[in-house]
């Protein structure tokens, strides 16, 4: 369970004081997934920076599992917006940086994950080397290495082109139901929000306030894209983000 | 063309330069004023021996120069640039200091170092520092947060920031900082093996000593080129190990554009699709 209360953020010194985030509160039951959108800019990453451990809020209550959140934890993982991919490094190699940067590996190593997402063969390619879509999933390898029980994702798909956006989405759901983490994911996507989403969290421009909590009980399934109920929550949901 | 005829075609262009501006200089003067080049190889063959001699402990001086000077360097422009507060406390000082010609604390050296070999290495190291230093402070300051933030959220501790982020992201500036520092190291060098540090061994002792007949002082002076062109391979070799994944290229990339344009517009397509790849 992950409990966000009363989260503000901010940056930069008094006098030229930005603020990100006022008083944002929600909270996700363990296995669960929710949805951030909201309009570019407006402290999506932020907040979950913050839920991350990176970023400290100036006010409120975070906790993962009962405990207060307070630098990066090990059963979370984060996907950041561009794959957070280092160029420097091999597939292998960024595949297994959680995991080495913690101390676990090569006792544990991320050949399995490779594996499964399709990655084996290209492990000794630079990001360079490969299209977009395969460097989110290394993105993605990197994160199920360390079989997290939660998973930060800052609009992962952003970017890609529609084919393989779609294909990736069924792969989160698919991962998603097969291993039972807690999903927090940020998009600009409405469509991509509602396949993902149990929960939907609309914000306001910045700061980000909550403008709209949208609950998608219906998700679930790979055909859920061609339902009725798709379509109806895609269009309410554009109609409360243009309010 | 292969790269090796590239590269055998530039040396004859510089010896035929040389040779022209040899000529152009005799008939102008009406006497040899400087050896042509097929005088200085003739030389060159000659002093063979005592050449090679000279050559090693000149390398020897310059090369181990370099190597403290980046060993000291690096580190610490590394956590300059990357930590705020102590920029702001040492990039002052650097700024101060390092205008200041090496060669002015040369009586300072003496004392501290004698006047043997380590007060060459001492010279050449201190003035290649400053250069290492500014290069490889300036490409700390520069780490994408993207990739900064990529190994915060997985736990990374300090070492491991520098071990993993920034070092690999610097190698490359700091490369080309020691390729451009071999220019002033070659000057020190010769500096440091003649008057007032005069010594027996070294190019610059034996350029010095046959000072007034040229066509053996310009075997020397070949000799020393031939010195630079070794440690500029010997770094394009290292960067060629350590920055590998700066050689690779996408390998799906379009082929067209070889065909269709000229190649200054053809690099400016591939620099900019290697753009669009890298933000997405
Ligand atoms: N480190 C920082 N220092 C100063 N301002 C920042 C910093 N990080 C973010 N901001 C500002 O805070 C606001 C919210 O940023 P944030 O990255 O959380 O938004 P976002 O919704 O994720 O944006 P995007 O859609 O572009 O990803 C922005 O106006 C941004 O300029
Ligand atoms: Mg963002």
């Amino acid at each position: 369970m992950i409990e966000v209360e009363g989260l503000k953020i901010s940056y930069g010194a008094a006098g030229r004081l930005i603020e990100a985030v006022n008083e944002v509160g929600f909270s996700i039951d363990s296995g669960d997934s929710l949805a951030l959108i909201g309009p570019s800019g407006c402290g999506k990453t932020s907040i979950l920076f913050a839920i991350a451990g990176l970023v400290k809020p100036d006010a409120g209550n975070l906790s993962i599992a009962g405990e207060r959140v307070d630098g990066i934890r090990r059963d979370a993982a984060l996907i950041l917006q561009n794959a957070g991919l280092l160029p420097w490094k091999t597939v292998w190699e960024n595949a297994n940086m959680s995991l080495r940067l913690s101390h676990r590996y090569p006792a544990e190593n991320a050949a399995a994950v490779l594996e499964e997402l399709g990655l084996a063969e290209f492990r000794d390619r630079f990001p360079a080397e490969l299209s977009e879509g395969m460097k989110r999933r290394v993105g993605i390898a990197r994160a199920l290495s360390i079989s997290p029980s939660v998973m930060l994702m800052d609009e992962p798909l952003a970017s890609l082109d529609a084919i393989t956006q779609e294909r990736i989405q069924n792969l989160f759901l698919e991962l998603w139901k097969q291993r039972g983490f807690t999903m927090v994911f940020v998009t600009h996507d409405i469509e991509e929000a509602v396949f993902l989403g149990q929960r939907i969290i609309v914000l306001s421009k910045r700061p980000a306030q909550i403008k709209a909590v949208v609950e998608n009980p219906q998700m679930g399934e790979l055909d859920y894209r061609e339902s009725k109920e798709f379509h109806r929550l895609v269009i309410e949901l554009r109609a409360v983000m243009q309010r | 063309m292969k790269r090796s005829l590239y590269t055998i075609a530039s040396i004859a262009i510089l010896f035929l330069a040389w040779w022209g501006a040899s000529l152009t200089l005799e008939f102008a003067r009406g006497r040899p004023i400087i050896p042509d080049p097929w005088q200085a190889l003739v030389e060159v063959g000659r002093h063979g021996e005592e050449l090679g001699r000279h050559f090693i402990a000149s390398a020897a001086r310059l090369g181990i120069s370099l190597v403290i000077a980046t060993l000291v360097a690096v580190p610490f422009g590394l956590m300059v640039g990357h930590e705020r507060r102590l920029d702001r406390l040492i990039t002052p000082m650097i700024y101060i200091t390092y205008p200041i010609p090496q060669v002015v604390l040369l009586p300072i050296l003496f004392i501290i170092f004698g006047l043997g070999d380590s007060v060459r290495v001492a010279l050449i190291s201190l003035a290649l520092f400053f250069q290492i230093l500014i290069s490889a402070r300036g490409a700390a300051k520069g780490i994408s947060e993207e990739h900064l933030a990529s190994v915060l959220s997985a736990g990374a501790n300090r070492f491991q920031i520098y071990r993993h982020v920034i070092l690999p992201a610097s190698l490359p500036a700091i490369l080309t900082s020691m390729r451009v520092s071999i220019g002033l190291g070659m000057a020190l060098l010769y500096l440091s093996e003649t008057a007032p540090m005069r010594t027996t061994t070294g190019l610059g002792s034996f350029i010095a000593k046959h000072f007034f007949s040229l066509d053996i002082a310009f075997a020397g002076v070949i000799t020393m080129a031939f010195l630079g062109l070794v440690l500029y391979i010997l770094l394009d070799i290292v960067e060629r190990i350590v920055c590998r994944w700066q050689y690779v290229q996408r390998r799906d990339r379009p082929r067209w554009p070889s065909r269709l344009y000229p190649n200054k517009i053809r690099e400016q397509f591939l620099r900019k699709i290697h753009r669009t790849d890298r933000e997405g």
